[in-house]
């Protein structure tokens, strides 16, 4: 079964020259051992269990994909499968051995390789000396690097996947699908035996996809066994000889190809029968508050969407569809090349800081970066985007802004010891309320949330919902992106639904179900 | 998806001739200026004394470029520079040979590059106040030693060292080419070179890589110091005596070189010749003033004003190259 072949030590290089020396498996039937297991494997951060007891067979020769909906622990398993978390619970076995991969080291030992989704490039060494990072040792002579071999490597890799790079460009001067299949080569360079991608299409053009899809079957062929990651139902239809499906951490079934229709398998992804959803109380929404025609910018296409004053609007679909990037172009962070942006009736201002001013108010993806100050305090944070107004004559009074902290602490129900706790001493939920604070205290009129409840514990997620509820109460208009499906569906009125950053459906009322979303939001 | 995007390339004559960096712009243009006012700028005997004055400032620049591709900064340098020309110069008048005197600096600026190393690379503390910090240990220890004195009267030859030359070419200068072609192999065709560019760029993708990345970015800094302290001994070789606050300054000296030559503070963005026109910038400029009889205070400001106009030339450049992409 074994056949004794070593497992290739990448890590000592002449790796590239050592390409015939997959691990042969006698037969491929399935009858055959798997060549990866995952057995158990259980992981816990502070607040969320993100796996649970999950176990995975993968074989050689096959393209075994994952599927799931975003949060419901895909990265995090990969990452334990690369070392770069420490599984709780749980082993990994390759050929019936039980391995440790204690470090990303150890999984490149083992022929694991994966094709991040973050990119792993340096930005000024170029596309040969990218591909090879780590792993120079194969081109040495006389102690230093040959330049030009590790170049003609670095060009065979390239062709074999039909891209006709200049191999001494620095990766800094390439595009994201540049970068994107740069990353695929250096994976390839490894000649791993268990290649990981994590959702490798989701930069790239449909000519390069083609090219990945062949170099898929290549390697399926060569006996490399492929774990993949993808929202894309044709990918997974077309690539997927075994789906397992991740739901909340765990393993909801894993079937073989044709087993599941496309309708059942966006069922188990969901996990509950469309009619169990949470009821909504309906909201009388006033004036129109903002609306766009045609807004594009260098990463949306024709935007048009219309928010009314005391409505919660969803904009859905998976990470990288645009959500974000639409939020932005609303608050003025980056600049629309053509269209246009109407607030309260007139064209809105230019610039972020006079959108502010005129009402709008953006809670960031990224709170820790985007929305606060983490070394600074909870009065300094809450403060920050009224200062404007409440101290117009340029006069700073200590006093004012401890009183209207202090309003805005017992108002929102902000757990801080004082006003002078620095924030980032607070959790999640709390740092959470007080961006929002920061944002009542300005004045806002039309809140653009993204991702308001990430990494908030349950009890905050629901103190936000009632926030939420507050300031549509109150006749302001919020803007929503979430992830999670439930919660959109719960808490807006209708929602936009984003694929390839344009909007390709508007749900509302009974249409809005969390099916109905996923089905506009994953390719067909 | 195509692939005519203009791409940079890394080194040689092409990048060279197709974008030629402000500071290089600059150089011709004051080596054309001062030969124009004053023929004597010209003169065998000032070339040589620019060269000289170059060599001892790249023996600072080019170390400083590696810390600098890290994303790094070394304040330190300057002050290392006192206080290993003092631990050779009362070596050598306590009786020790002058190998042993060099080996004794040597070693000290090695342990006190480590020092700057481990609390930058493994602690993760920012190198500028790392760096600001060991400046004022090194100075103090440079004064404690010397009561604030040049120390002089130790054997002559070093002197004779700095003076002596190779096939007509001043020893200093020797010792600055060597350095820099050792550098360059080092940067550009070892492995070790790569990783001090991905330190700078993405330290995580070189830990992915399966590198000990702190360990590589503590050795630059052990590197580095370890050359700017052998080099002390150029500069007392010099004035024959040790000044333990000689080298006060060329730290913001020898990185304006760098800057001015085009590396980059940030992701690892930068290239070793650039430590070679930065420093000949500066050099010039100081020269040609210096024979036109400006003053020494209008100098800096003309450094000053050399430093920002670079910048601007590259940024213009930069902008430039954009638009026509």
């Amino acid at each position: 079964m074994m056949h004794g072949t070593e497992i290739q030590n990448e890590q000592g290089g002449g790796s590239l020259h050592a390409s015939t020396g997959f691990a042969p498996l006698a037969t491929g039937s399935e009858a055959d051992a798997p060549l990866l297991r995952l057995v158990g494997i259980d992981k816990s951060f502070p607040g969320v269990h993100a796996l649970k007891n999950v176990s995975l067979d993968v074989y050689a020769g096959e393209v075994h994909v994952i599927l799931g909906q975003n949060g419901a622990g895909k990265s995090t398993l990969i990452k334990t499968l690369y070392g770069a978390y420490a599984a709780d619970r749980g082993h990994i076995e390759i050929e019936g051995r039980r391995v440790s991969v204690a470090r990303p080291a150890d999984a490149s030992a083992l022929g694991i390789a994966v094709i991040f989704q973050e990119f792993s490039l340096v930005p000024y060494l170029d596309i040969a000396q990218n591909i090879f990072l780590g792993r120079e040792a194969a081109f040495s002579r006389f102690g230093l690097v040959d330049s030009a071999a590790m170049h003609a490597a670095a060009r065979i890799i390239l062709d074999d996947l039909g891209l006709d790079y200049d191999t001494r460009s620095y990766a800094a001067d390439l595009g994201v699908a540049q970068q994107q299949m740069v990353e695929i080569a250096k994976a390839l360079s490894q000649n791993a035996r268990v290649l990981v991608m994590d959702e490798p299409t989701a930069a790239i053009s449909e000519r390069e996809s083609d090219r990945l899809f062949q170099t898929i079957a290549r390697l399926t062929e060569k006996r490399v066994a492929i774990v993949y990651i993808s929202h894309r139902m044709k990918e997974v239809q077309m690539l997927g000889d075994r789906i397992t499906i991740l739901r909340d951490g765990a393993v909801v079934t894993s079937v073989l190809r044709d087993q599941k229709s496309q309708a059942e398998m966006v069922g188990a992804m969901i996990g509950r029968a469309s009619g169990s959803q949470l009821a909504r109380t309906p909201r009388a929404p006033g004036e129109p508050i903002l609306f766009t025609r045609d807004v594009s910018t260098a990463k949306l296409s024709d935007i048009s969407i219309e928010i009314l004053a005391g409505e919660v609007v969803g904009l859905a679909g998976l990470v990288g569809s645009g959500r974000t990037e639409v939020v932005r172009a609303l608050f003025g962070a980056d600049p629309i090349a053509s269209g246009e942006i109407s607030l309260s009736g007139s064209r809105a201002p230019a610039t972020p800081d006079r959108r502010v001013r005129a009402g709008m108010a953006l809670l960031p993806e990224d709170r820790k970066r985007e929305g606060l100050a983490l070394p600074l305090d909870v009065r300094d944070n809450a403060t920050v985007a009224s200062l404007w107004r409440s101290f117009a004559s340029g006069w700073f009074s200590p006093a004012k802004a401890e009183r209207d902290t202090r309003g805005l602490i017992a108002q929102l129900g902000i757990a801080a010891h004082g006003t002078r706790q620095s924030v980032h001493t607070l959790s999640g939920g709390n740092q959470q309320k007080v961006v929002l604070a920061k944002w009542l205290a300005a004045g806002a009129k039309l809140f653009l949330l993204d991702e308001p409840t990430r990494g908030v514990d349950v009890g905050a997620k629901a103190e936000i919902y009632r926030l939420i509820d507050q300031l549509v109460e109150g006749g302001a208009g919020v803007v929503v992106i979430s992830s999670e499906l439930p919660e959109l569906v719960q808490l807006c009125d209708r929602a936009y639904v984003m694929r390839d950053h344009r909007i390709v459906g508007h749900l509302a009322g009974d249409q809005l179900t969390e099916r109905a979303i996923l089905e506009l939001a994953v390719h067909q | 998806m195509s692939a005519s995007v203009p791409l940079q390339r890394k080194s040689g004559i092409a990048q060279l001739l197709g974008a030629i960096p402000g500071a290089g712009l600059l150089l011709i243009l004051m080596l054309a200026l001062f030969t124009l006012v004053n023929p004597r700028f010209v003169s065998q005997t000032n070339l040589v004394n620019v060269g000289l004055q170059t060599s001892l400032l790249l023996m600072i620049a080019l170390p400083m470029t590696l810390i600098i591709l890290t994303e790094g900064l070394d304040l330190s340098a300057g002050a290392l520079l006192g206080l290993s020309g003092v631990i050779v110069a009362e070596a050598l008048l306590a009786g020790w040979g002058v190998f042993a005197a060099c080996a004794a600096a040597f070693a000290v600026s090695a342990v006190f590059g480590a020092l700057n190393g481990i609390l930058i690379a493994y602690l993760a503390l920012p190198a500028f106040v790392v760096t600001l910090g060991t400046m004022g240990l090194m100075q103090g220890i440079a004064l404690v030693l010397t009561n604030g004195d040049p120390v002089g009267g130790f054997t002559p030859a070093i002197e004779t060292f700095y003076r002596s030359q190779l096939w007509f070419v001043p020893l200093p200068i020797v010792i600055a080419v060597a350095l820099y072609a050792a550098l360059w192999l080092l940067l550009y065709r070892t492995r070790l070179g790569n990783y001090v560019i991905a330190i700078g760029g993405n330290k995580d993708a070189l830990r992915l890589a399966g590198i000990r990345a702190n360990l590589v970015h503590l050795a630059v800094y052990v590197l580095g110091s370890a050359i700017i302290g052998l080099s002390a001994v150029l500069l007392i070789g010099r004035t024959n005596s040790a000044h333990p606050t000689v080298g006060i300054g060329m730290e913001f000296e020898a990185i304006a070189a760098v800057v001015l030559g085009g590396t980059s503070f940030e992701k690892g963005q930068g290239w070793l010749f650039g430590a070679v026109l930065g420093a000949l910038a500066i050099t010039v400029l100081r020269n040609g003033l210096n024979i036109l009889s400006i003053d020494s205070s209008l100098q800096v400001v003309c450094i000053g004003l050399l430093l920002i106009l670079a910048l601007l030339i590259d940024q213009a450049r930069k902008q430039f190259v954009r638009r026509a992409a």
